[in-house]
């Protein structure tokens, strides 16, 4: 299998606080790999650095070989990002925001098609052609989705995707990711929710203090720790750690 | 569709909201209402008002030259004054025969706002200086003849408020010219003229750029300018602050609502970016400063339509006009302050947390806007001391400001001084802020920076 993500050693300094220390981890092509820890952890900057919007302060990350510091321009061709909490811009309706994105990876046709595979996937009915600012948060997540996708990433990398999101959206979202997943789109996300990252993650990274503490499929997390639910061996590697 | 071009229509769909371009609209329109109030003020004012005289007795004067009379000269001078409303066969109405013994009554009867009562010896003081003046008596004394004046005080606007008796007493003026030749006698009166200011000094000629001009002094050359361009100053204010407000307002909202984010992950330069959101500011700040020059033209037309803040000199007659090539480099002064004002708005606005912390960071622009406008303004570059200079020239909003009377002047030096400082300004400007899109400031602000966490460090250990 081919390495989508690899992290080497990868450091972050903020002044003279260092909130990532030396993470190391590889994400394979096709794989949904989820990034776990509780709040101020380090999951956010990293996901941000890998996506080119923070510079790496030691270490190195590539990207299906292209390395983020050097290739940024390359990288952002194959990776789409989608933050934690992002909007749109609200004057916009639905449609034409995607058209706005679709432009910069397309042209004619392609990008015609582009468009309508976002609307596709964003289902939102009429409501694409609404302004943004009448929906609804669930609404807001499913076209972000729809706009992070439709270029067809080779990298998707989610941040709490369906953070504050009601049982059904978050449900509907999770359905997303995984069809994503099915057309090859490797996924690295982030989330609080481990009942979630247990369910769609083929890996999980557990992240404490800027430290990468443990590295897993979910059953192999369970049976190491002896634990029923990745929640458990979250809270027992974090105390133990 | 190019990047550059997907971001510049992205932006401008975003700013020119219904919301944001009614606001403007509505600027527009109370500009032009404003200069029609104003105008309708002056107006007012312009007129005589209706105007009483009393005391009846006092009002003839007989010489040998016949009979002065005070109420047929008021009337003379109402039919003369140019006002169309007046005609002989309604100025009766305008100037009315009064009792002395109540004004306030008649004057709120008739609506007249003036009421002139000669005194009781009105007509004895001025037939007894004129018998003193044939007489052989020693130190002889000249008593005139006293006229008052009754104003009646209703709320009015400062321009029509203070100008009834202005109006007035040019009235009086002119029955005193009248009353001196009745009682001099024509020939005596020019005489009295030519005694009075033996001396003419009314010719002038003033060198302007090397070229004698006639009947025109330096004060009038300087009272034309500054009626035309005092608004210029003002008008590049507006536009600045106004482009200003968009850039930092439109970091602001991409920040708050984390799009700033999602557009940096794109495959765009973060050169792309930067250009096209100054290009699109720059296009909404043109169009809205075009729209406030429209408004403030509409009020400068209806004010100066009407005398106020006019010369009377007609520049263009003297040489001193804007030639094509000056119009253009005024033109690329003032393109080059805007782009000086993007280049500072996209800094400031790299900062801002949020939509309402850059409401605040434009007032580091707004003051830098304020200060050459009142500078220039006021005492102008050519009156200005050499740490005023010294200010405004650094300040680059300054240059389009001066540069029409500089132009006009054919100081050309400073005018092209200013636009290779302005140049250079906007260019480190600008790329200043393509490093800090490609710093980590833009995602964590300040707080995370490392010199803001040294300095933060220094001053605890102080502390400790």
């Amino acid at each position: 299998m081919t390495d989508a993500l690899v992290l080497r050693d990868v450091k972050k300094t903020y002044g003279q606080r260092e909130a990532v220390h030396g993470v190391s981890f590889s994400v394979e092509e096709g794989e949904i790999f989820g990034l776990i820890g509780h709040n101020g952890a380090g999951k956010t900057t990293l996901l941000r650095m890998i996506s080119t919007i923070l510079k790496i302060t030691s270490g190195t990350i590539s990207v299906y070989g292209k390395d983020v510091a050097t290739q940024s321009d390359d990288v952002r061709k194959m990776i789409s990002y989608l933050p934690e909490d992002a909007g749109a811009y609200k004057d916009l309706t639905g449609r034409r925001y995607l058209t706005f994105i679709a432009n910069f990876f397309a042209t004619g046709e392609e990008r015609d098609r582009m468009v309508e595979k976002g609307i596709e996937l964003a289902d939102l009915g009429e409501k694409i052609d609404s302004r943004i600012d009448t929906y609804s948060k669930g609404m807001m997540r499913r076209l972000l989705i729809a706009r992070a996708i439709m270029p067809s990433p080779k990298l998707a990398i989610l941040d709490e995707v369906t953070s504050g999101l009601d049982v059904i959206n978050a449900y509907e979202i999770r359905e997303v990711i995984r069809d994503i997943a099915k057309s090859g789109v490797t996924i690295v996300m982030s989330s609080h929710n481990m009942f979630e990252v247990e369910m769609l993650c083929n890996r999980v990274g557990m992240i404490d203090q800027g430290n990468l503490i443990d590295i897993g499929t979910p059953e192999e997390l369970k049976t190491k720790y002896g634990k029923n639910n990745l929640e458990e061996v979250f809270v027992t590697a974090v105390k133990g750690a | 569709m190019s990047h550059i071009a997907n971001i510049i229509k992205k932006e401008l769909r975003e700013l020119l909201t219904p919301g944001s371009v009614a606001s403007v609209l509505i600027m527009v329109i109370l500009f032009a209402c404003l200069g029609g109030l104003i105008g309708d003020e002056v107006s007012k004012s312009t007129v005589l008002p209706t105007i009483g005289i009393a005391n009846y007795d006092e009002q003839t004067i007989e010489t040998e030259y016949g009979v002065w009379n005070a109420h047929e000269v008021l009337k003379t001078i109402y039919l003369n004054s140019g006002d169309k409303r007046i005609t002989p066969d309604n100025v009766d109405q305008f100037v009315l025969t009064m009792d002395k013994n109540d004004i306030l009554g008649q004057m709120e009867a008739t609506g007249a706002s003036v009421v002139l009562v000669l005194a009781d010896d009105f007509k004895k003081n001025i037939e007894g200086s004129m018998e003193e003046y044939g007489s052989d008596a020693a130190n002889k004394e000249y008593k005139k003849g006293v006229i008052d004046q009754y104003y009646l005080y209703q709320p009015a606007g400062m321009i029509s408020g203070s100008i009834s008796s202005a109006t007035t007493t040019s009235i009086i003026t002119l029955m005193n010219t009248s009353l001196s030749a009745h009682l001099t006698g024509p020939d005596e009166m020019l005489y009295i003229d030519f005694l009075k200011n033996p001396i003419s000094g009314t010719s002038t000629h003033t060198y302007i750029n090397g070229e004698p001009y006639d009947d025109v002094t330096p004060a009038d050359i300087s009272n034309a300018l500054s009626s035309q361009s005092m608004f210029v100053p003002i008008i590049i204010m507006i536009i600045i602050m106004m482009i200003g407000s968009i850039v930092i307002s439109s970091m602001g909202s991409e920040k708050e609502n984390k799009t700033l984010e999602t557009l940096l992950t794109l495959p765009i330069s973060r050169t792309t970016i930067v250009t096209g959101k100054i290009i699109a500011s720059a296009i909404v700040g043109l169009v809205f400063g075009a729209a406030y020059m429209l408004g403030m033209g509409m009020y400068i037309g209806s004010v100066s339509s009407i005398g106020v803040g006019t010369s009377g000199i007609d520049l263009s007659a003297i040489g001193l006009t804007l030639s094509i090539s000056d119009y253009a480099i005024l033109g690329v002064s003032m393109f080059l302050a805007i782009s000086c004002a993007l280049g500072i708005c996209m800094i400031l606005g790299a900062f801002a947390k949020n939509y309402k912390s850059a409401q605040t960071m434009t007032m580091p622009l707004s003051i830098l806007a304020i200060i050459p406008m009142f500078v220039i303004m006021f005492s102008g570059w050519y009156g200005s001391n050499i740490m005023m200079r010294v200010l405004l020239f650094v300040i680059p909003f300054s240059h389009p400001m001066m540069a029409t009377e500089a132009l006009l002047n054919g100081d050309l030096t400073l005018v092209l001084s200013g636009i290779v400082y302005m140049a250079a300004f906007a260019a480190v400007a600008i790329l200043i802020t393509v490093r800090l899109y490609k710093s980590d400031i833009l995602i964590t602000g300040l707080s995370q920076n490392k010199y803001i966490e040294m300095f933060r460090g220094a001053g605890k250990h102080k502390k400790s």
